[in-house]
């Protein structure tokens, strides 16, 4: 008999509950190994898995699918709507799940969701073996799931055949494996693409009154731009900074490098070093010397800001280097975001947006708006990418 | 020009015409007596170089104690200033750089093109005509007559008119490939016996190769043709393996990988590094230089390398007179030998995550 949703969901959250806990043997074997694929350092990949699975809660499970459905029970049987008709939402097939650029676990709340949504789900997995090893802990909790849920690694003409054989097909990567994929797929198959994306934040002279909320402020842009050594989509690359405040933002961009030193205290650094930074950080130093700019990078080197570097450029999208824009207000960041054409993710602010802050962030093409020192910390219910969480693997069936 | 210019050239002058003649050319004391005569010249009337030499804590008073100390700009630098130790409005040739993910380029200013001239000219017939063979020049770079400001289309189009037989044709416009103008002049070349130099980027072979694999063109070039291939991917969201790419270019055009030679030069220097003929048949080849132009292997921190360990390529070119002798680079090698392995740009590090990198904004474009 098939599982109700709520019985899955139930399942969902209790594995990730156990996940939750840094001394759960299979988290502790796989922190390792992502530690290994990814070079982070320890506490960085336990901050990740923290993260990761403390989202996946009951509670956010229930609110988000209720959310997009309009009722958790839709997925079980059909349910009365206001002014529709009818409806039932059964899995819209096989689920396949491509993660190839990721940083960690960002299949694992697709997957979640594919499992609310009753669907098999197929996870080419990564060689820390994450998901299978979640995978396995669901299957100790509901049993039914171990043939639900399956994660392997594959490639090539083994991998073309397996998507083909799925209704949806999820896939993070560079535009030309989204492209690649898409391309592979038969025309019915639902895709659902995640192209790679920056985040940017803004700072408002509000945060700039005074040192210390200046500070308060520059260690939220720091944790933003040092987590995951700005591998992620959310990962803080540019940061606007508006003039006029009693602390004007050359002096912030100090700040925000005092505060790099502490969070690094904190998230250290990996052992792989972002080459292209330190290629960076010379030409800035040039720039500096004439008078252009400035260049901080700290007491150990180990991170990048670079204020006010050439307008005319993307900002530098290199491990643990955030470029520091003075701007007279958010038409000046919106501006320099259309001019470079970058896909974003993220706009984080210092404090919540005014209409103008808010209008800029949206014409810029943010997916999400949040606060400073949040922006890795996105919660399960917010639609990453722009699409919803469990839409994408459902399909309606309606009575009228 | 003052004096201490005209010495200096007269001296880098001398070095290219040693060797050009057969002779050694610069020993390392002669190089690093040199070197730093140009640099101090440089410091001199180069106000940005010496502001960042200043910052680097090298000036005329803590001079440099080697030509390996002396500050490398970056590369990037020459979109940031002018890097010119005279008036640029008195420039004889003014070469513009490609960037990667820059919308602006930068300007490489000489104030005399006969050391540019000879400098490229020794270069390339030591490494590409060394059985002195008057070619007809194919070339896929830029025509020097619609872009005077690319180095490389200055090259070709110099050798083209000095080495060629005055039947040199120019087959891209833009980034778009003339194959069948090219496919129509190879087979007037080869119905003539007469050898052709097909010179590009590997950018544009591999548009060419494209085109005329897909009409099923094959030729069979005449004896004693040669190809010269230069990096070309630089800004380029696509990437190609070389060694396909050059058996792509034996098959279709009938010239054997051996007579392949890659070519390494950049707006930013006077002088170019070409494959090493000995190791022009082998799996990994050796690129060798000039005497006037030696590189340094350092880590990102600046630490000189030991051979064969990989890290960036810093350049001291003494053609460089009038600009900067030192220039650091994104391009990753290691040391082998007399010269040095390429193994591609620092940019080309594939992404670990699923945030935005430089390649994704190319491919945007």
């Amino acid at each position: 008999m098939e599982a109700r949703a709520e019985q899955l969901i139930a399942a969902v959250a209790d594995a990730a509950a156990r996940w939750c806990n840094a001394d759960f043997p299979p988290r502790v074997r796989t922190a390792h190994a992502l530690a290994a694929r990814t070079g982070y350092s320890a506490p960085v990949v336990d901050y990740a898995l923290d993260r990761l699975f403390g989202a996946v809660t009951r509670e956010a499970l229930r609110a988000t699918i209720a959310g997009e459905l309009g009722a958790l029970e839709a997925l079980d049987g059909f349910v009365a709507r206001q002014g529709r008709p009818d409806v039932w939402f059964r899995p819209a097939g096989k689920v396949a799940i491509v993660s190839s650029d990721t940083t960690i676990g960002v299949a694992l709340h697709p997957l979640v969701f594919a499992v609310c949504a009753k669907a098999e789900v197929l996870v080419k997995d990564r060689e820390d073996r994450l998901i299978a090893a979640f995978a396995e802990t669901l299957a100790q909790e509901r049993p039914e799931l171990a043939e639900r849920v399956t994660s392997q690694p594959w490639d090539g003409a083994e991998g073309a055949a397996r998507l083909a054989e799925a209704g949806v097909v999820v896939a993070f990567g560079r535009d030309a494996t989204l492209r690649a994929i898409r391309a592979a797929l038969p025309p019915q198959t639902r895709f659902v693409p995640f192209g790679h994306r920056t985040s940017v934040g803004y700072v408002t002279r509000t945060s700039l009154g005074d040192e210390a909320a200046a500070r308060r402020c520059a260690r939220a842009a720091a944790l933003d731009a040092l987590l995951y050594d700005g591998d992620g989509c959310l990962s803080l690359h540019a940061l606007f900074v508006e003039r006029g405040g009693a602390i004007e933002p050359e002096r912030f961009a100090r700040l925000v490098s005092e505060a790099c030193d502490e969070v690094a205290v904190e998230f250290p650094a990996g052992p792989l070093h972002d080459e292209r930074a330190a290629l960076y950080r010379k030409r800035l130093l040039f720039r500096a010397a004439q008078g252009a700019g400035a260049v901080h990078s700290g007491a150990h080197g180990g991170h990048t800001v670079a204020y006010d570097p050439p307008g005319d450029e993307p900002p530098p999208l290199f491990a643990r280097t955030l470029a520091l824009h003075a701007v007279r207000g958010p038409g000046e960041a919106l501006a320099y975001l259309r001019e470079h054409a970058l896909p974003l993710e993220g706009f984080a602010t210092d404090v919540p947006p005014g209409p103008e802050l808010l209008a800029a962030a949206v014409a810029g093409g943010a997916t999400r708006i949040a606060r400073l020192g949040t922006l890795q910390d996105p919660p399960l219910g917010g639609e990453h990418g722009g699409a919803g969480r469990i839409l994408p693997f459902v399909r309606a069936i309606y009575r009228s | 020009m003052s004096v201490d210019a005209r010495a200096l050239d007269e001296a880098f002058l001398a070095i290219v015409r040693d060797w050009a003649g057969g002779g050694a050319g610069c020993d390392e004391a002669r190089f690093d007596e040199l070197a730093r005569a140009t640099f101090s010249y440089q410091l001199e009337r180069n106000e940005p170089y010496a502001r960042f030499a200043r910052a680097c804590g090298v000036d005329a008073a803590h001079p440099p104690r080697s030509w390996r100390e002396i500050p490398a700009v970056p590369s990037a630098a020459f979109k940031d200033a002018t890097l010119a130790t005279f008036d640029v409005a008195q420039a004889e040739l003014v070469f513009h750089t490609s960037g990667t993910t820059a919308a602006r380029s930068g300007k490489h200013y000489f104030e005399r093109a006969l050391l540019y001239d000879a400098a490229l000219l020794a270069g390339f017939d030591r490494f590409m005509l060394a059985d002195g063979a008057r070619l007809r020049y194919l070339n896929l770079v830029p025509n020097p007559r619609c872009r005077p400001h690319s180095s490389l289309g200055y090259m070709m189009g110099h050798v083209s008119v000095l080495r060629g037989d005055g039947a040199a044709g120019y087959f891209l416009d833009d980034d778009r490939v003339d194959a069948a103008g090219f496919s129509a002049a190879l087979a007037e070349a080869s119905r003539r016996g007469r050898p052709v130099c097909i010179a590009g980027t590997a950018f544009a072979f591999a548009a060419l190769l494209d085109a005329l694999e897909a009409q099923g063109s094959t030729f069979a070039a005449p004896p004693g043709s040669r190809v010269m291939e230069t990096g070309g991917f630089k800004g380029r969201a696509r990437a190609v393996e070389r060694g396909e790419l050059y058996a792509r270019l034996e098959w279709t055009l009938g010239i054997a990988q051996s007579s392949i030679v890659a070519e390494y030069g950049m707006t930013e220097l006077a002088s170019q590094y070409y494959d090493a003929p000995a190791s022009r048949g082998a799996a990994v080849r050796v690129k060798v230089a000039p005497p006037w132009l030696r590189t340094l292997v350092v880590d990102p921190s600046g630490r000189e390398l030991p051979a064969g360990e990989p890290g960036f390529l810093r350049h001291v070119d003494l053609g460089n007179r009038s600009s900067a002798v030192a220039i650091e680079t994104e391009d990753r090698g290691y040391r082998s030998g007399e010269g040095i392995v390429l193994l591609g740009r620092a940019i080309d590090a594939p992404p670990r995550g699923c945030s935005l990198d430089a390649e994704d904004l190319i491919a945007a474009r």
